[in-house]
């Protein structure tokens, strides 16, 4: 990416945004010094956090980086059908609705500590359990390949390739993993806020920016009018499938990956988590909303993109307003230093929650379960920081063939959701049925990605679980659970 | 136990909303003529997907305030005393 205000004032701002990081873990290790011997200290900050922080870190795991850099080139491309994205985001909370309130108690009276814990807790199987740890560890693993490539992309653009890809990746990574083994979850929720705030005042700038010196909305429509008046059409047919089918999938997938059920267990009450979520609710218009606009502005800003240069747009747009003044130059670097602070924030919540599906259900569970907690998390944090090193290898020397295998996240995190919640009402799920519609679900899911097959134009994730669901629930019928079992599974979930 | 449980899902009206809700905020209703329509340079038909959005999320902040209640008093009035 070219961007007008590269150079050292990009390098500026990310060492500054570094050393934020940096000292934001390290006062977190010196006022919790305690946190190193718990499990549910290191995990789920001591399950303390207030409103305010749980809310932006709930709002981390939601908006990266990637929803203000990649989402104005969809709505530049698409027009007001992109306005999809705004819903989509509410349709999160709704889909949180449907298990956050329970999971929550459940959470608090079982001391849960990761989402596999609950699989656990419920079905009392070990292949269960197993299966859905190594599914949450591998599709957590791929995501934060993503986030690793995106911050060594995003690094190199911003200081104009003068701070190389390899070295942005190992400069955030570094400093990720120093906050994150010092301060746990408080680091990472304490972080979250500061990115939160600076994308967001970042965003409005540009749009703002963008007002100012391309022309508002009526401008842009003019030029649609005359030009690709489809971009301001109603959707049609196969559209409004594509708009209801985005709704399901993303409200359902996004409320279900293990990161953001982990931050449900790290509430300080029910009144806090409701707050927060309340919050949420509203977050899509000044979040999504913004960027959608800044992307229908730059249709009239930058008319015919082609589709490769228009990944560029916001590049292009923050480029121009930086250069009208001082006070947006300025703007636009936070801008910048924002986004890879959010990618950095992402990944580190991926990467905590991995640690704690090692620490907490495979070594703490099954490999050595008379660990203390200090060696749990020990082992948990190490074999975190052995995946990162694999992981930029691999985003290094992505391998020749076979590249799909380390895309494919969504439709795998996404596999965990029927044994969850539907094992939160349904006494009688059977464990066996849980098991094969994870794997079922899984491969149709993830072959169907590999070869790129598509049917009646839903996403393949959506397929995976749709059989997943069949599954579980037709297999419990067959199978029937043991009247024992029904009543293990009655007193477990207790209400 | 304290006062009446209260757990969204077990509250079919509130789904029933949701579900009309989910309908409105999904653009297979509208008269072509709605997207010539222009306000401020913004389509009538996202105009409308824009309201029934913020419908949306202001019925989930009401359920979310008055229709989720699972916690006991007592860990409330625990958890307000600590701050």
């Amino acid at each position: 990416m070219d961007l007008a205000f590269s150079g050292w004032s990009g390098i500026l701002i990310l060492l500054m945004y570094g050393l934020i990081m940096l000292s934001v873990g390290l006062i977190t290790y010196l006022k919790n010094r305690n946190i190193h011997q718990s499990l549910e200290e290191y995990y789920l900050g001591g399950r303390g956090l207030g409103v305010m922080v749980l809310f932006f870190t709930f709002f981390a795991t939601q908006y990266s980086g990637n929803t203000v850099i990649g989402y104005p080139p969809s709505a530049y491309r698409q027009g007001f059908e992109y306005l999809v994205s705004v819903p989509f985001f509410i349709m999160i909370i709704m889909a949180y609705l449907l298990f956050a309130p329970r999971l929550y108690t459940l959470g608090k009276k079982y001391s849960l500590i990761t989402p596999a814990q609950w699989f656990e807790k419920r079905f009392k199987s070990k292949p269960v359990t197993i299966l859905a740890s190594l599914l949450m560890l591998y599709g957590l693993g791929n995501y934060l390949l993503e986030q690793f490539v995106a911050i060594g992309q995003g690094v190199s653009g911003l200081t104009g390739g003068t701070i190389p890809y390899q070295v942005g990746v190992i400069f955030f990574v570094v400093i990720m993993l120093i906050y994150g083994w010092l301060g746990g979850m408080r680091s990472v929720a304490y972080t979250d806020t500061m990115q939160g705030i600076a994308l967001l005042f970042g965003v409005f700038m540009l749009l703002l920016g963008s007002i100012i010196y391309f022309g508002g909305l009526p401008t842009s429509a003019d030029y649609m009018q005359a030009y690709s008046p489809e971009k301001l059409g109603i959707p049609d047919g196969p559209g409004v499938v594509n708009w209801f089918s985005l709704l399901v999938l993303i409200g359902i997938g996004a409320a279900v990956y293990p990161h953001a059920i982990q931050r449900i267990f790290s509430a300080k009450s029910e009144l806090t988590l409701k707050r927060s979520f309340s919050r949420m609710a509203w977050m899509p218009f000044v979040t999504a909303g913004v960027v959608f606009l800044i992307g229908i502005i730059g249709i009239n800003a930058f008319p015919g993109l082609s589709e490769g240069d228009s990944e560029q747009l916001v590049g292009m747009m923050a480029s121009s307003v930086a250069s009208q003044n001082a006070i947006f130059y300025w703007a636009m670097v936070l801008l910048f230093g924002g986004v890879i602070a959010a990618i950095v924030s992402t990944a580190d919540s991926v990467l905590l929650t991995f640690s704690s599906i090692i620490s907490n259900d495979l070594y703490g569970s099954y490999i050595n379960p008379d660990a203390s907690q200090y060696k749990k998390l020990l082992v948990g944090k190490l074999v975190g920081v052995l995946a990162v090193a694999i992981l930029i290898l691999i985003a290094w020397f992505p391998p020749a063939t076979l590249y799909q295998i380390f895309v494919l996240k969504f439709e795998l995190l996404i596999q965990i959701a029927p044994g969850l919640i539907i094992g939160l009402y349904w006494n009688r799920l059977h464990s066996k049925a849980v098991f094969a519609g994870m794997v079922a679900g899984t491969l149709v899911a993830s072959l169907m990605s590999i070869f790129d097959l598509s049917l009646l134009g839903f996403a393949s994730g959506l397929w995976g679980l749709l059989l997943n669901c069949g599954i579980c629930v037709s297999g419990s019928y067959i199978m029937t659970a043991s009247v024992v079992e029904e009543e293990e599974a009655k007193q477990v979930i207790g209400m | 136990m304290s006062q009446t449980r209260k757990e969204p899902i077990k509250n079919g009206k509130l789904w029933i909303v949701f579900g009309v809700l989910l309908a409105l905020i999904t653009p297979w209703y509208f008269p072509s003529s709605f997207g010539d329509i222009l306000i401020y340079g913004i389509p009538l038909w996202a105009i409308i997907i824009i309201a029934a959005s913020l419908l949306l999320s202001a019925f989930l902040s009401y359920v979310i305030k008055f229709h989720w209640h699972m916690e006991e008093e007592q860990e409330e009035a625990e958890s307000k005393g600590a701050k």
